[in-house]
């Protein structure tokens, strides 16, 4: 409880804002080619995709739940974009999809007492064959207007992070100033005494899945923009990253716990580890091993804080 | 002071009309009527289990009647919620709390019915509407403090502010002053009499005397699931009310004391809890039942847990010796698997989180007590013969031994844990609240039982929350407070006062002449 006093709701600690920026220190110092403009603007494109759908995963922990199906969104988002001839109405085709994902994995949560993993688990194995189905191997061609946005740049900055903070700042508007974020952060406290409070609990947690596979299909729309393609496989890593960024901004998948602030400090820490590693020239199959090190340390800094009296 | 009750009194804002209520089997509640009336405080009292809880949870819309109906200014109700009670302008405190940690306490106060514009909060109405409710009722904190770092008594009162907040004409308090000290208690009655003064309906479910008279005008006694009487409180006087509550005399329910004091079973000298006790002596004897009293949370509980082996004492020096007298090593920092094995066993309080096995059978659960000494994979072969014999000597009640302990009621669940600990052949049990949420009948038998074990050469050292219990029940009586043992009181001769005043004050009462 203590541990909730110092960081609010928010969940954000000194150790998850620190650890991003120990690491961009470090690499700056350790190498010449970190700080260039070339190599920030890159990072910033590849990590935007992944930051919108950590930003989803963030109103499903809220909730206590979790999303694995995130990534096979983004992947059949992908595909769907690119298989459709250049057309604007792929897009559209894609984001109805996402919203009969996120509502099917809701309703599973809220009404059907599946716990979240199995339910999410379910539509994931679901959606990956869905997108394998629909572009059995990578290809297609991304609508034209969305891939010249994803390489153009606004006053110098790259479009795609302009993209990323609008969905940092409505997510932030949403949590911090509606009804609906007042809600979200209730439910995931408490759901039954929540409900006892007049919030329909059960409408708020289908809302979030709805919300998280919506910032997944914009994902999947910004990935799509930047590779030209579809990829029936390229989201496969975007479930365990988003969980994994959360973790390192002091999200509580416990619930109630957590804010727009964790997940950009979570993102920046595994876009930063692994970027430093390219920089560095470590291989590229003990990179993987050397995140799950640097993983275990930075979160076992962090206390664990969960609500309660 | 007291408004005038009697049979010409306006119509009730709040009726409760031939309420029934059973849960499987146990019949909760039969056949009350009770109601609430405008500027009134009624006080609903009786022993633990006697149905005041399931009547004010009718009341409130979270259990509905199998029987009767509510009615609310003549309209009969049918209350499908709880929201639909508070809708109905009926405000609950639980005894548990509803707040939720994470937000402050203006947000708390706002729920569900969030002020603001379109699908936006606006924090600054939010605020101002609580700290007009919460200015009524003297809280202190700002209104921006989470709720999770309230202290209880805080807590309390944010949810009594939630009620104002609604505008609520009757509200209910289910024993308000357990978890509170003796200012929040004060703080707690100027509120409910300021509720008075406006004219609200309140219902004040206590079993605490002294809280009864103080506040309330018109007390109802409930006994058993039925309603004994319903009187005006000034028509009452303690004695009476406690004679209606018990309605037997109270030493039926108790066996006879030991006679006489065996060897030494456990001694224990210089006991230091944790950092923040005191060092205590200890001396427990075979066949004797020793009781810790005190007010709730002085530390009864980690006393016990510390000798049981459950959280280890700082320091301790501990002679044990068994049935036959000889010594036996014992250690309770070792765990409570190890003091099980030197013979004490461990009651936990909390039967279903702690104790049992709710999903096993009930040859399971007790038979668990026998396997100890085996290795972690070798075969686990049930002495079905002995099992059975220890619970039909302990009068558990089944439809078989395979019966899952979760569909038991609370007093066969004690039964089958008490049962466990004589399977794995303890001679010395530590039992917290022996007979939380066991009814009436059931205790009686727990009681004769615990008798029966310390006749047979056991001893036992419990604690309880329940006064008369300690004093019905124990042969010596040690008195906690601010964790340490303030005093000893002889069973036979302790009375309420003589406990109570050791507990709140730390010394004796002191004799009748040197008082004046």
């Amino acid at each position: 409880m203590t541990a909730l006093l110092k960081s609010g709701r928010s969940g954000v600690n000194v150790y998850a804002i620190a650890t991003p920026a120990v690491i961009a220190l470090g690499l700056s110092l350790s190498t010449s080619h970190f700080l260039d403009s070339g190599n920030l603007s890159n990072l910033a494109q590849q990590l935007a995709p992944l930051a919108i759908a950590t930003l989803g995963q963030l109103l499903i922990a809220l909730v206590r739940g979790i999303d694995l199906s995130v990534g096979s969104t983004v992947s059949l988002v992908t595909c769907v974009i690119s298989a459709s001839g250049g057309s604007a109405y792929g897009v559209l085709l894609a984001l109805c999809l996402a919203i009969l994902i996120g509502g099917a994995n809701g309703i599973a949560v809220a009404f059907g007492n599946i716990h979240p993993i199995i339910a999410t688990l379910a539509t994931m194995t679901f959606v990956q064959g869905l997108a394998l189905y629909w572009l059995p191997s990578a290809g297609g061609q991304a609508p034209e207007l969305i891939v010249s946005l994803a390489n153009s740049h606004l006053l110098g900055i790259p479009t795609l992070l302009v993209v990323a903070a609008f969905c940092f700042a409505a997510t932030a508007a949403l949590l911090n100033t509606t009804r609906l974020g007042l809600r979200i952060y209730a439910v995931g406290a408490n759901p039954l005494n929540a409900f006892f409070n007049g919030v329909a609990d059960k409408k708020v947690t289908v809302v979030a899945y709805v919300l998280c596979s919506v910032l997944a299909a914009v994902a999947g729309s910004v990935l799509a923009g930047r590779i030209g393609a579809g990829d029936p496989l390229v989201g496969s890593q975007f479930a365990l990253n988003s969980i994994t960024a959360l973790a390192l901004g002091g999200v509580q998948f416990s619930g109630g716990i957590g804010g727009v602030t964790g997940a950009l400090v979570g993102v920046l820490t595994i876009g930063f580890m692994r970027n430093g590693m390219n920089l560095l020239g470590i291989d590229a199959f003990l990179q993987s091993a050397v995140t799950g090190v640097l993983l275990l340390a930075a979160i076992s800094f962090q206390r664990r804080n969960t609500v309660g009296f | 002071m007291s408004p005038i009750v009697s049979s010409n009194t306006p119509a009730p804002v709040i009726l409760a009309k031939s309420v029934s209520r059973s849960f499987g089997p146990v019949i909760a509640l039969s056949d009350v009527t009770i109601a609430g009336h405008a500027g009134s405080v009624h006080a609903i009292t009786g022993e633990n289990g006697a149905g005041k809880s399931t009547l004010m949870k009718i009341l409130a819309g979270v259990v509905s009647p199998s029987q009767g109906h509510v009615e609310r200014d003549g309209t009969v109700m049918r209350f499908r919620s709880p929201q639909d009670a508070r809708r109905a302008g009926i405000s609950t405190v639980f005894q548990e709390f509803t707040l939720l940690p994470n937000l402050t306490v203006s947000e708390n106060l706002a729920l569900g019915r969030e002020p603001g514009w379109g699908p936006f909060v606006s924090a600054a109405a939010m605020r101002g509407d609580a700290a007009k409710v919460l200015q009524k009722i003297g809280f202190e904190r700002n209104a921006d403090t989470l709720a999770g770092a309230l202290s209880v008594g805080e807590q309390q009162m944010v949810e009594i502010a939630k009620g104002l907040m609604a505008d609520a004409s009757v509200f209910i308090f289910d024993e308000p002053t357990a978890a509170l000290n003796k200012s929040e208690v004060q703080k707690l009655e100027s509120i409910i009499l300021t509720l008075r003064e406006a004219r609200k309906t309140i219902f004040y479910i206590s079993h605490r005397l002294d809280e009864i008279f103080r506040v309330c005008d018109t007390v109802s006694v409930m006994k058993d699931g039925k309603l004994v009487t319903t009187r005006a409180a000034d028509t009452l006087d303690e004695q009476t009310l406690v004679n209606l509550m018990v309605g037997r005399e109270v030493g039926f329910l108790y066996p006879q004391r030991a006679t006489s004091q065996g060897n030494m079973r456990l001694t224990c000298s210089e006991l230091v809890v944790t950092d923040d006790w005191k060092p205590v002596d200890l001396s427990l004897h075979q066949g004797e039942i020793i009781g810790l009293a005190g007010l709730e949370g002085q530390g009864q509980r980690e006393l016990v847990r510390a000798l049981a082996g459950v959280s280890a004492p700082i320091s301790a020096k501990i002679f044990k010796s068994d049935v036959t007298g000889r010594d036996i090593p014992y250690r309770p920092q070792l765990g409570v698997v190890a003091c099980q094995k030197a013979g004490v066993g461990f009651v936990p309080g909390d039967r279903k989180g702690e104790g049992l096995y709710l999903d096993l059978s009930v040859s399971d659960n007790i038979s668990i007590g026998t396997l100890k000494s085996r290795m972690l994979f070798g075969r686990a072969t049930v002495d079905k013969v002995r099992v059975r014999r220890i619970a039909t000597d302990l009068g558990v009640k089944t439809h078989g031994l395979d019966q899952k302990v979760g569909t038991l009621s609370g007093g066969n669940q004690q039964k089958v844990l008490l049962a466990r600990l004589l399977a794995a052949g303890v001679d010395t049990l530590l039992i917290e609240e022996p007979t939380r949420g066991v009814d009436v009948g059931a205790r009686a038998e727990i009681y004769s039982l615990l008798r029966r074990f310390t006749a047979d050469g056991g001893a036992i050292l419990l604690t309880s929350s329940d006064l008369p219990e300690l004093l019905g029940l124990c042969d010596r009586i040690l008195v906690v407070r601010g964790r340490d043992i303030v005093g000893e009181v002889k069973g036979e001769e302790a009375t309420e006062e003589t406990v109570m005043t050791l507990a709140l004050t730390g010394r004796h009462a002191r004799p009748l002449e040197k008082a004046i």
